[in-house]
């Protein structure tokens, strides 16, 4: 038997076999920021089907990409657009304008209520905010219960369970101790819920680096670290880079002209550019081209 | 303090000096980077009235009183303005206690009824087959519940957003009305105050609960404020102009917090 520590480093292609058809999985960051962007490309060169993705609290156009790749089948998020960039997501608003996709309605307190359920192995995590609202109507997992103390209505919040959490943090080192730059979002909440997490990260570090800083130990124990630089592109990674705006730009044009006017033309030749003929992420980021990665720095 | 009341200045400002009344000295502001109203008017109030504030702000806390000048930011993921922090919020803390990350909150809709009820699901009348859907409630629910007091602010007054009922309610209000329209629900008495859009402030009259105009802004009539909402409101015998921006708050919003003139487009 050997006594060697396991390095946990898998590639990209690895990463996404993990993922099969009908799975629930997790996608972190948060909204323009910090998506495990080469996973996620990897998952629809595979062509996976019927996912339920469970997104950020607040989602973005990683997952509107991956809908409209035809990989979803029904999402759990509170929000689904890009801020300035643009108010609904567009393959998010086409699908489900097209009774293509099913959204688990949630505000993002339901949102880690339902994660806190799955990581402590709840059925329900109780909440108040919501009474009154549609959301037990739009989202019949969600119940109406009289509390047993006072008696006044709550909700009961059913657990959603990731059967596998994929994140991107900036570093991490062999074994499974991830540090991100800034404040992680909400990938804590995903990591707990979930029964495996790969975490999609711009460095490895030394096992010495972590143990400078512990506390910088952002989550532990995970069981697979992929390495991608620039792999959160064409969104911001904390300490790293800003979102390519352009790039951004770009993706809502192609996506709009579907949502809006049935043409899915422009989604589909951005779908063949940037995701199915660059076979990796380095041939992805040949296709993107050094010039435009390192001006969207963040100074 | 002598108040000089200032000329020259757009909708978008007047508003942000009345968000800027509402913030007081000492409590949490969560400051959105989307709307960008309602973020000046917050850093207004910071910078010339609360010194104390403390600013949730890009996933961080912070007290900005010593910033010259506010570097602009699109995005409450853009981590640049993160070298202001004095903490970081872990975002899924916020659940753990929502009052720790603001006492006061500012929230949007795509319609809203004549008790403040408010939609961000999408419009339809079928859940599974809207004609048009929306963001989502984002953390709006759980927010508008536990925080002091709510503002609905819009940024356009039209009878699409405005209307007798909402297809879908994402944020309640103040129910179905009546002075204990919110405690038949078994829910606290913090439903929304204000009203705010690019032609009026309106408020909730204290017995029904229903939307009553509390004042225009420049350049607009009180009948264009009823043309404009769809389901009638409440029009007190007088109703006064929305007061304007003072010179210096108008000053400090365009040097230090306005810089790129977003307010004035």
């Amino acid at each position: 038997m050997s006594l060697e520590r396991k390095s946990l480093i898998i590639d990209e292609r690895e990463a996404a076999s993990w993922i099969r058809d009908g799975m629930t999985i997790a996608i972190g960051g948060f909204i323009n920021s910090s998506h495990p962007m080469a996973i996620v490309r990897q998952i629809i060169r595979r062509g996976v089907r019927d996912l339920t993705v469970i997104g950020p609290a607040s989602g973005g156009l990683d997952l509107d990409l991956l809908i409209g790749a035809g990989c979803v089948r029904k999402l759990v998020t509170a929000y689904m657009g890009g801020e300035h960039y643009c108010p609904v997501a567009p393959m998010f608003r086409a699908a489900v304008e097209r009774g293509e996709l099913q959204v688990w309605e949630c505000d993002e307190g339901m949102y880690y209520c339902a994660l806190r359920a799955a990581a402590q192995r709840l059925p329900f995590t109780p909440w108040k905010a919501g009474i009154g609202t549609s959301f037990p109507e739009v989202n019949p997992d969600i119940k109406v219960f009289p509390d047993p103390i006072t008696g006044e209505p709550l909700l009961a919040i059913p657990a959603i369970k990731p059967q596998v959490a994929i994140l991107y943090a900036a570093h991490a080192d062999p074994y499974g101790n991830v540090q991100h730059i800034g404040t992680g979002f909400g990938d804590r909440a995903l990591w707990r819920a979930a029964d495996r997490t790969i975490v999609q990260v711009e460095r490895i570090i030394p096992n010495e680096e972590v143990r400078k800083n512990p506390l910088a130990t952002s989550l532990y124990g995970v069981d697979a670290i992929v390495r991608a630089p620039y792999g959160s592109h064409p969104f911001a990674a904390p300490g790293y880079y800003i979102e390519d705006a352009e790039h951004l730009r770009e993706y809502v044009a192609a996506a709009t002209a579907y949502a809006k006017q049935g043409d899915r033309g422009p989604f589909e030749a951005y779908l063949r550019k940037y995701v199915l003929e660059p076979e990796t992420h380095a041939d992805y980021l040949e296709v993107i081209g050094i010039r435009r990665l390192i001006s969207l720095h963040e100074y | 303090m002598a108040k000089t009341s200032a000329r020259d200045f757009t909708t978008k400002e007047l508003i942000a000096a009345f968000i800027a009344h509402q913030v007081r000295d000492g409590e949490r502001v969560a400051v959105g980077a989307g709307l960008h109203v309602p973020r000046a008017g917050i850093l207004l109030a910071h910078l010339l009235y609360c010194p104390n504030v403390r600013l949730y702000i890009v996933m961080t806390f912070t007290n900005l009183l010593k910033e010259p000048r506010m570097e602009p930011f699109y995005t409450v993921t853009d981590f640049r303005p993160a070298k202001w922090a004095e903490a970081y919020v872990l975002h899924d803390d916020f659940q753990e206690n929502p009052r720790l990350v603001s006492n006061m909150f500012v929230v949007g809709a795509l319609q809203i009824d004549p008790y403040g009820n408010s939609n961000l699901i999408g419009v339809g009348r079928d859940y599974h087959r809207l004609s048009f859907r929306g963001p989502g409630a984002v953390g709006t629910t759980s927010m508008a519940h536990y925080v002091d007091r709510y503002y609905l602010y819009v940024q356009s007054h039209d009878r699409r957003i405005f209307v007798e009922k909402c297809d879908f309610i994402s944020t309640v209000g103040w129910g179905e009305g009546g002075p204990d329209g919110r405690r038949r629900l078994g829910l606290p008495d913090n439903g929304p105050i204000y009203c705010i859009t690019p032609l009026c402030i309106m408020d909730f009259e204290p017995q029904t609960k229903r939307m009553r105009l509390k004042s225009v802004h420049p350049g607009v009539t009180v009948d264009d404020v009823v043309r404009n909402t769809g389901f009638e409101l409440i029009i007190p015998d007088a109703v006064p102009e929305t007061e304007p921006p003072t010179v210096e708050e108008l000053r400090v919003l365009r040097e230090r917090i306005d810089v790129e003139g977003m307010l004035r487009r």
